[in-house]
C-alpha cells in the first residue's frame, strides 16, 4: 500500500509539472524558453490591441492566430518572418512602430511565439 | 489484488490530472494560479501592486500602470486597471508612483484596484505642490508658436485664425489603444464628417501635435496621418500633424495644461483636447470626458462664429 501511495504521489508530482506546460497558451502545448519570453512580450505589447475589441478605433487590429498560415496576406501567401519583423519594428497602417522599444532578440522571441499560435 | 488497487489509484490520478488541466486551461491568457486559487476559496483574492501610473482615462475609470511583478498573479508589465474609488482617478496623475491592492473576483472574471496610495508624486507636481504653470483660461489667446507639419513646412498657430481649430496631442509609437490611437481615430471620424459639409470643412481645422519630436519627424507624421486619412493626402489641407522643438512643446503643454514625461521609450501623458475659436482664443478644453460627436458639434458651432471662410493656408507656409 505504501508503494502504491508512493507511485500515486510521484504521478501527482508529474501532473503538477506537466500542467503549466500544457496550459500555458492557446496554441502548441509546449513552449520553449524563447517562445515563453515571446509570449510575455505578446501579452504586454500585442494583446491589448489584437485580442480585445476596440470599436472606437479607426481600423480593427486583426487577430494574429493564423498569421503564418496560408492566405493570411491579401496575396494569399502566408506572412514571412521578415515581413512580420518589419511590421513590428516599423508599424503598419495605424499600428504603431515598436522601433527602439523592443530589442532585436525580443522581436525574434515574439516572432517565434507568433508561430506557435494556431 | 494489489494490481487492481494500483489500477484504481492510477485511474484516480488520471482523473485528477485531467481535472487540473481543465481548470488551469479555462482562462486562456490569464494567470493559471489566479482562477484555481480563487475558485478554491470562493472569495476575492487580493494582491499587492507597486508601480507607476503611465496614463489615466477618467471616462473609463481606468489607470494604466507600469507595475512590478505581482507574485502569484502577473509578471511585470504595463496594463490598464479599473479603479474602485472614482476619487482616485481625480487624484492620481501620470508619473505618480503608487501602491495598491489588485482585487480579483472569485471566478477570475474581473479585477480592479483598491486602496490606491500615491507613494511618490510625479516631479512636475511635487516641486511646488501644484502645477507650476498657468493654463490659459477660456478666452485667452494661444501663443503663436511655430510648428513643423507632415510636409516639413513651418506653420504657426496664428495661420489658422479665421477657422475653428481642434487640437490634440499624441505620439505615433503610443501602443495603448485607449489613448493616442483612440484620439486619432476620433479626429479621423470628425474629419470624415466635416468633409461631407464643405462649408464647415473650410471653416475648421484639425491639428495633432506630437509629444515625441525626436522620433516623430515629418515623414513619420506623414505616414501616420495617411493611415488615418485612408491614404488620401488631400486631407492634410484640413488636418495637420505637427512637431515642434522640445522647448516650444513644453510651452504649448503648459499653455494648455498638459502633463507629459518620457520614460523607457514610452511617453506618459494626460489626454487633452483644446478648441480654439476663429479669433485665436481658447474656446473650450476637454481633459476628462468627451464623445466624438460632442467634439464635432462644438467645432462646428465655433466654425459658425467665423466671419467668413479663410482661403487655404498653403501659400503661407515656409518649407524647411
Amino acid at each position: 500500500m505504501t508503494r502504491l501511495l508512493r507511485i500515486a504521489c510521484l504521478a501527482l508530482w508529474l501532473a503538477g509539472l506537466a500542467m503549466p506546460m500544457a496550459c500555458s497558451h492557446q496554441g502548441r502545448a509546449y513552449l520553449s524558453e524563447d517562445e515563453m519570453q515571446g509570449r510575455a512580450l505578446f501579452e504586454d505589447h500585442c494583446a491589448p490591441c489584437h485580442q480585445d475589441a476596440h470599436p472606437e478605433l479607426r481600423k480593427q487590429p486583426p487577430k494574429l492566430e493564423r498569421l503564418f498560415q496560408p492566405k493570411s496576406l491579401p496575396s494569399g501567401a502566408p506572412a514571412t518572418d521578415a515581413q512580420v519583423r518589419k511590421t513590428i519594428i516599423e508599424g503598419r497602417g495605424t499600428m504603431p512602430a515598436f522601433d527602439q522599444r523592443l530589442s532585436e532578440e525580443e522581436v525574434n522571441d515574439l516572432v517565434k511565439y507568433l508561430h506557435t499560435l494556431k | 489484488m494489489i494490481g487492481s488497487k494500483l489500477k484504481v489509484v492510477l485511474a484516480m490520478v488520471v482523473v485528477l490530472m485531467s481535472g487540473l488541466a481543465v481548470t488551469g486551461c479555462k482562462n486562456g491568457s490569464k494567470p493559471d494560479n489566479l482562477q484555481r486559487q480563487a475558485l478554491e476559496k470562493h472569495e476575492n483574492k487580493r494582491y499587492n501592486l507597486r508601480g507607476q501610473v503611465v496614463a489615466k482615462d477618467v471616462t473609463a475609470n481606468e489607470i494604466t500602470v507600469q507595475h512590478d511583478e505581482i507574485p502569484g498573479f502577473m509578471a511585470a508589465m504595463t496594463m490598464p486597471y479599473k479603479v474602485k474609488d472614482p476619487a482616485t482617478i481625480q487624484e492620481v496623475e501620470p508619473g505618480d508612483k503608487i501602491a495598491a491592492v489588485v482585487v480579483v473576483v472569485n471566478d477570475g472574471s474581473d479585477y480592479w484596484l483598491e486602496d490606491v496610495r500615491i507613494t511618490e508624486k510625479s516631479v512636475r507636481k511635487s516641486a511646488s505642490g501644484a502645477p507650476s504653470v498657468h493654463r490659459l483660461n477660456v478666452g485667452e489667446h494661444v501663443p503663436d508658436l511655430p510648428l513643423v507639419n507632415q510636409d516639413g513646412r513651418t506653420i504657426h498657430l496664428d495661420d489658422f485664425k479665421g477657422k475653428a481649430v481642434l487640437v490634440t496631442f499624441i505620439y505615433t509609437r503610443c501602443p495603448l489603444p485607449n489613448f493616442c490611437p483612440r484620439l486619432s481615430s476620433q479626429f479621423a471620424k470628425i474629419h470624415d464628417d466635416l468633409a461631407k459639409t464643405p462649408d464647415d470643412y473650410r471653416k475648421t481645422h484639425l491639428l495633432t501635435i506630437t509629444f515625441d519630436p525626436k522620433y516623430d519627424t515629418a515623414p513619420v507624421l506623414r505616414k501616420y496621418g495617411m493611415a488615418y486619412l485612408d491614404d488620401d493626402p488631400a486631407g492634410f489641407g484640413y488636418w495637420d500633424f505637427a512637431f515642434t522643438t522640445p522647448v516650444d512643446l513644453r510651452k504649448l503643454a503648459d499653455a494648455f495644461g498638459l502633463m507629459y514625461f518620457e520614460q523607457d521609450n514610452q511617453i506618459s501623458h494626460t489626454m487633452n483636447i483644446v478648441l480654439i475659436a476663429p479669433d485665436g482664443a481658447v474656446a473650450k478644453y476637454w481633459s476628462q470626458e468627451w464623445t466624438t460627436s460632442e467634439l464635432e458639434d462644438a467645432l462646428r458651432r465655433q466654425a459658425g462664429t467665423a466671419a467668413a471662410a479663410v482661403p487655404a493656408r498653403a501659400s503661407r507656409g515656409r518649407t524647411l
